[in-house]
């Protein structure tokens, strides 16, 4: 018998290793707080709270009459930036799981293509709207000033 | 270095005013559980964690915890910024108002300050890693009392993502820390520190 096998399990903190499974589309991932099925494991005083559709913090503020008062602008922001954030989601819980799981090559693949489109996204958006950061400010045309405090601020709720 | 993104990580789009659920929420914030606090714990012990895995792990995390502080601390404006006076009063938020009006200021539930004394980088792999996963637990627990005090929708989505993450974050941490097993004396985890003893870590890490 080898005693250090044994040993191994004594007196240490063992969590089992995750294995690869099936994931959520961005949006559910959003919701769920993972992407991860197998690591959705919802608290019971929260069950069936979570209406089918928008969530409720990517409403606009003030309710349905603002929303109607919102420009078709804002509307094509707000759900442009919703897209950013869901990919951008995604993809911070694969990067822990990449983290631990170096050499998972299905993961790779997955944030390969998901960093693509976060890329694509963010581009589109400095082109149209603001940049989201310093770095997209290369893709903003026909500024006159310094453009980077124009947008609203994250916590206003005036944009996510 | 940091690259600040102008987005929160979940949206948070408070329409109703509520001092109170602001003095409760704000322990996420400056409390011993909170973000600021998680993230100051994992910024702190990445320096000295032997296994690169692990290391880059702390940094991750570490920065998703500063995403996570800036999600509370807009829960926080957006519940105080219209209060009144009276509603101040009413909450028991009045004691608050007075040395801080409706500004951000980390703080418990009960008001007592932030302090590094809430966590610890001990230097050695094996406890950083366990102070680790015992600290998403006592995440976790903060925001299921949150939940269970708490009715808005508005702030139940954002707490719900939180408490989420707690739980995948528990389960990074353990699988850091068998990555860090796997360097050690299988037939003696403690037989030296992985981050200071550094002649044997490499002498056993593979």
């Amino acid at each position: 018998m080898d005693v250090n096998r044994d040993k191994k399990h004594l007196a240490i903190a063992g969590v089992p290793c995750q294995t690869w499974g099936d994931l959520y589309p961005d949006g559910q991932a959003m919701k769920a707080g993972t992407v991860f099925e197998d690591l959705d494991m919802p608290f019971f005083v929260t069950e069936g709270t979570v209406k089918a559709g928008i969530l409720p913090g990517l409403q606009p503020a003030g309710g349905m009459a603002a929303a109607r008062m919102r420009t078709r602008e804002e509307e094509e922001r707000d759900q442009l930036l919703q897209q950013i954030c869901e990919v951008s989601f995604a993809l911070d819980d694969l990067t822990l799981y990449l983290d631990t799981h170096p050499q998972e090559q299905e993961a790779l693949k997955v944030y390969t293509e998901k960093n693509r489109e976060r890329k694509a996204l963010k581009k589109k958006f400095a082109e149209k709207f603001y940049p989201l950061t310093r770095d997209c400010m290369a893709e903003c045309s026909g500024c006159e000033a310094f453009c980077w405090q124009e947008a609203p601020c994250p916590w206003e709720g005036g944009c996510i | 270095m940091w690259i600040y993104e102008k987005r929160l990580q979940f949206p948070v789009k408070i329409t109703k005013t509520c001092p109170k659920t602001a003095q409760l929420i704000i322990s996420q914030y400056g409390g011993p559980d909170g973000e600021l606090s998680a993230s100051m714990r994992y910024l702190a012990q990445r320096y000295t964690m032997p296994v690169k895995e692990a290391a880059g792990l702390l940094t991750d995390i570490g920065t998703e915890e500063l995403a996570h502080m800036e999600i509370i601390c807009a829960m926080v404006y957006q519940l105080t910024k219209d209060m009144s006076i009276e509603d101040a009063k009413a909450a028991g938020f009045d004691a608050y108002y007075i040395d801080h009006t409706s500004a951000l200021w980390p703080q418990a539930a009960a008001g007592l300050p932030f302090s590094a004394v809430e966590f610890q980088s001990k230097g050695d792999a094996i406890t950083d890693l366990t102070e680790d996963l015992a600290a998403e637990q006592k995440a976790r627990t903060v925001y299921d009392n949150l939940l269970r005090m708490i009715t808005d929708p508005e702030v139940r989505e954002p707490l719900k993502f939180l408490r989420a993450r707690e739980i995948v974050h528990f389960q990074r941490f353990g699988e850091a820390l068998e990555r860090t097993k796997e360097k050690l004396d299988p037939s003696n985890f403690y037989y030296f520190n992985p981050e200071f003893d550094k002649t044997m870590m490499r002498s056993f890490g593979r």
